[in-house]
């Protein structure tokens, strides 16, 4: 795996993250709202600031000039990259769980 | 409003995150609002903050200068203390046990601490004189000064123990209170010889292959002088345990105070140097 790549399972909130700034540019309140609406999670700020300085020193997210102290973040090209590669990854995982679930326990899924 | 909890949390983070961060994060829980779990999130999350601190915040220069100028003064510190030991035993001509550990150690430890001295000496030396150079074309008095201390305060310092000497010592040299004054003044003198050149790196910030060199060479240096440290433990245990009557080894708690000592400036000495050369090697391989 390279750096760049999301490790599968500590990336989730990585891909949260990234998947909240792939609508566009988003400051720290504006994502744990995204993620909240969305994901029903609400992120701590620790929480948010830990994947924030993560996702920088990797070269997924830059911050984008600011004179406010809500400073405003967007996701890179290898960012982009790197979501899509885990969200095939999560989407295989999702796809062989259900297929297992149905054929096991006849489950249907929602 | 700022919860104080909160605020009071991210001062638990190392400064440089704080710099980058503190600003943005004051500003979510301004919109977001804080309290103890938002408290307890932050103080949780500022410990990873520290043992992996995100590379785009190392200022790797400002890292080696710190990381140099700290391993510089434990290391004249350790230094000192090793030049006590050997006041202590050899300088005396006084002849340990016959154990070949001690002899061992003895011997290892002169090699080590030359060797380490003169590491630290060539590394050090291009920094220093570009500094010098810097200090003397822009009349900056003042580093001037703290980049002479090295050479400075030694000399004070024997010129001082000369005349003491002369005026203090008797037939069998100085009395024991002299001595702990020399002793004293030796570690003053090698603090403030070590302090000089950290002052410096401090007001004039030097970057480039010389600060590297000099951070690397630091990191090689404090580890050659691990061992010397080492060599001191295992003599003055040695002479604690099986040569008591030799040159007042029979003053355990006086042995002990001194070990812990010589543990604990051998432990800051390898510890800021290894984050120095750390600093300065991670430079080289950056992208």
């Amino acid at each position: 795996m390279t750096p760049r790549e999301l490790d599968l399972l500590q990336g989730t909130l990585d891909v949260l993250v990234l998947r909240a700034l792939s609508w566009g540019p988003k400051h720290g309140y504006a994502i744990t709202q995204d993620v909240a609406e969305t994901m029903g999670v609400r992120l701590s700020a620790g929480t948010l600031y830990a994947v924030i300085a993560r996702l920088e020193a990797r070269g997924l997210i830059e911050p984008l000039e600011s004179d406010d102290r809500r400073r405003p973040y967007r996701i890179t090209m290898a960012g982009a990259e790197a979501l899509a590669q885990q969200s095939e990854r999560m989407s295989k995982v999702a796809s062989v769980a259900r297929e297992r679930l149905s054929t096991r326990l006849g489950w249907a899924g929602a | 409003m700022r919860p104080p909890l909160a605020r009071a949390a991210l001062a638990l983070y190392p400064p440089s995150w704080r710099a980058r961060y503190g600003a943005e994060i004051l500003a979510l829980l301004d919109d977001s609002g804080g309290g103890l779990a938002a408290a307890a999130s932050l103080a949780w999350h500022a410990l990873p903050a520290w043992f992996y601190p995100p590379r785009h915040l190392h200022d790797r220069p400002a890292r080696m200068r710190a990381s140099l100028a700290t391993a510089l003064v434990s290391w004249s510190m350790l230094t000192g203390l090793g030049l006590v030991f050997a006041q202590l035993t050899q300088l005396q001509g006084l002849a340990p046990a016959a154990l070949p550990q001690i002899r061992w150690a003895y011997a290892v430890f002169d090699v080590t601490l030359a060797t380490s001295a003169l590491i630290a000496g060539l590394g050090g030396l291009p920094l220093w004189l570009l500094m010098l150079r810097r200090a003397w074309r822009e009349q900056r008095a003042r580093d001037t000064v703290y980049l002479l201390l090295p050479v400075i305060a030694p000399v004070a310092y024997l010129v001082g123990l000369i005349v003491t000497t002369r005026l203090a010592g008797g037939a069998s040299g100085v009395s024991p209170g002299w001595f702990g004054v020399i002793t004293l003044a030796g570690f003053a003198a090698a603090a403030t010889a070590a302090a000089g050149p950290g002052l410096a790196l401090r007001r004039l910030q030097p970057r480039g292959p010389a600060l590297r060199l000099a951070a690397t060479a630091a990191g090689v240096s404090a580890g050659v002088m691990a061992v010397a440290a080492i060599a001191i433990v295992i003599a003055v245990t040695s002479l604690d345990l099986w040569a008591r009557q030799f040159a007042g080894y029979h003053h355990a708690t006086v042995s002990g105070i001194y070990l812990a000592l010589v543990v604990a400036t051998a432990t800051v000495t390898t510890v800021s140097a290894t984050r120095g050369t750390r600093a300065a090697l991670a430079r080289r391989s950056a992208p």
